[in-house]
């Protein structure tokens, strides 16, 4: 057994964004164990603020690269149940057809790139080009597939144009449609390829199991990633507890830890998880059949507690995704496309909405006046909904790596990989180029 | 296919000159003979726009060139080395350097790419952009428009 270790990483890297894992053990006492998020908050919400309900969507979605259809689905979404807006079921169908676009792409890219060279043993996806050139390209086919059919329904795969409150700005043409099904099913080779592979280097994946609350989106129609009735929450004995979606600030309890910028969430216990294996503990029985099909082969079952086994968890989303895609896009070529027009408001009042985002819930909330012009809002993020999970983690996690005398690097990386298991987003960096001209 | 790519973060001050600008560029219908993308912070997606058939990629991004802020400069990374060091991908630490290493180990032939580098003022957290870059925002349109002939 180690007595002392001290683990510094600082801005972890393949997570989305800046966060710090330090752990000091002196003499076999614990003198620090800390998840820690540096990042400075954003105050999205006074940016929309005294602004037309017809810019808050847009603005929004700038709030990440990575989740622009979630902040934009989230948006529009809280902003209709505000202005007394119900839209149609085309628009229903074609929001959701969005939504799994965004959760199919997040995912790829975290499995096969952030995660898969910890299986693999690799630093970063680069070494993986030599020795599983096809894993590579099969990611980058299914990454393209996601990015194509984003754009189909969303005008544009980052930032969103069509999606507006009341429906959508432009419509996808049933030939557009039948165009995105054909490579939806062209894909199923490779998905059925990605479940070979994440089965072959499952047995990697850490055993860890520490219960805890897990909470989704809850429908009873569907998986509840655009919508849902409710939130569910349920804990490792299958006790559930059911909420309405306006009174998230309830059941989130948002607080301050001197060891973040961002805040911590709890609800019944002293933390919750949300993202992917969340929703696979609250809501596996609207999966599709394939996609339980796929968690059997890949030996994952409601309620998994291995926090380690989100990353598994997003696979079987993946295979969800594709299959229910498929089914949308049935519907909508069968009924066709109707230019329905843009649903008005019936009032000026206020809403709150709940999308799943790839990392848990997105809440988003509004108060208009009686111009339309938005004078409150309100806006909780999901990687912030597991940063108190991530800190019981680690409080668990640290005497049972201690006890299996395991060494600091070996120590480090299973705290790496623990994090990474939660595809964090902590806040979009900066991306500029950095460069020296050669002459 | 002649493609026009942005690439940035929205909330990171200057770090969005390149979405800005594709958007506006698409936003004003100046996107003649070429499409203009805004692909936010998801570098790796720009290797869908650098495939067989692409004639030319203009990628327009803040860059650290050494230079006074809002200036810009057109050049291609054959002339230019990354001063970036990055343990790997993702979709935030990433730059266009690691994407097109990463293009090229998978063995693509790359279209001829140029990048119209914005010098920035500020990346620091926050909407908008600095005052040196907005207002020399119409030069960096045109200097876009114009790579293409427009």
């Amino acid at each position: 057994m180690l007595h002392d270790v001290n683990i510094n990483v600082h801005h972890l890297t393949r997570v989305e964004g800046h966060g710090n894992i330090v752990v000091n053990v002196t003499d076999g006492t614990v003198e620090q164990c800390e998840w820690q998020v540096p990042e400075a908050p954003r105050f999205f919400e006074a940016m929309v603020r005294g602004r037309h309900y017809s810019e808050v969507a847009r603005i929004t979605s700038r709030i990440c690269g990575i989740c622009a259809v979630g902040h934009t689905l989230a948006s529009v979404k809280a902003t209709e149940a505000a202005l007394g807006i119900e839209v149609t079921e085309q628009t229903k169908k074609l929001r959701s057809l969005l939504k799994h676009a965004e959760n199919f792409d997040s995912h790829v890219l975290h499995v096969y790139v952030l995660v898969a060279p910890d299986l693999l043993g690799a630093p970063s996806v680069f070494p993986l080009i030599e020795t599983h050139g096809e894993v590579v390209a099969r990611a980058l086919r299914l990454k393209r597939l996601a990015h194509e059919w984003g754009s189909a329904i969303g005008g544009r795969t980052t930032h969103p144009t069509t999606v507006i409150p009341g429906g959508f700005a432009k419509l996808p043409t049933v030939k557009e449609l039948e165009a995105l099904r054909e490579k939806i099913l062209a894909a199923v080779p490779d998905l059925e390829a990605t479940l070979d592979t994440i089965a072959a280097l499952a047995p990697k994946i850490p055993a860890f199991d520490r219960p805890t609350e897990y909470m989704a989106v809850s429908s009873a129609s569907e998986y509840g990633l655009y919508d849902g009735e409710a939130v569910e929450t349920v804990l490792a004995d299958g006790d559930r507890a059911r909420y309405a979606v306006d009174d998230y600030r309830t059941f989130t309890n948002e607080y301050m830890t001197a060891q973040s910028t961002a805040k911590f969430t709890k609800n019944r216990l002293d933390s919750y998880a949300a993202g992917a294996l969340a929703r696979f503990n609250v809501n596996y029985e609207m999966l599709r059949p394939e996609a339980k099909a796929a968690a059997e082969r890949l030996g994952l079952e409601p309620v998994c507690t291995n926090p380690y086994m989100n990353t598994v968890a997003q696979v079987v989303e993946v295979v969800h995704s594709a299959y229910e895609g498929l089914r949308l896009l049935d519907e909508l070529i069968e009924s066709g496309i109707a230019d329905e027009g843009i649903v008005q408001p019936t009032r000026f009042a206020s809403g709150a909405s709940a999308v799943e985002v790839p990392r848990g819930i997105l809440f988003h909330e509004y108060e208009y006046d009686a111009e339309g012009m938005c004078v409150r809002a309100n806006c909780i993020i999901p990687t912030n909904q597991n940063h108190g999970n991530i800190q019981r983690d680690f409080d668990a996690l640290l005497p049972r790596l201690l006890a299996e005398g395991i060494s600091e690097d070996d120590m480090r990386l299973r705290f790496e990989m623990l994090v990474r298991a939660y595809d964090p987003c902590i806040s979009c960096s900066t991306h500029y180029v950095d460069v020296e001209f050669v002459r | 296919m002649r493609y026009l790519v942005g690439i940035g973060t929205y909330a990171a001050t200057d770090d969005s000159i390149g979405l800005r600008v594709a958007e506006a560029i698409a936003a004003e219908g100046l996107d003649k003979g070429f499409t203009a993308i805004d692909l936010g912070g998801n570098l790796l997606d720009l290797l869908h726009y650098l495939g067989e058939g692409i004639e030319r990629v203009l990628v327009v991004d803040a860059a650290r060139m050494g230079r006074e802020p809002g200036e810009h400069q057109l050049f291609t990374l054959e002339h230019a080395r990354t001063r970036k060091d990055l343990a790997g991908l993702s979709t935030h630490e990433d730059d266009l350097a690691k994407v097109l290493e990463l293009a090229r180990a998978l063995g693509r032939p790359l279209p001829p790419i140029t990048v119209l580098g914005i010098e920035p003022a500020d990346v620091s957290s926050g909407m908008g952009l600095s005052s040196a870059l907005e207002a020399r925002f119409r030069e960096y349109v045109v200097a876009a428009v114009g790579f293409f002939g427009g």
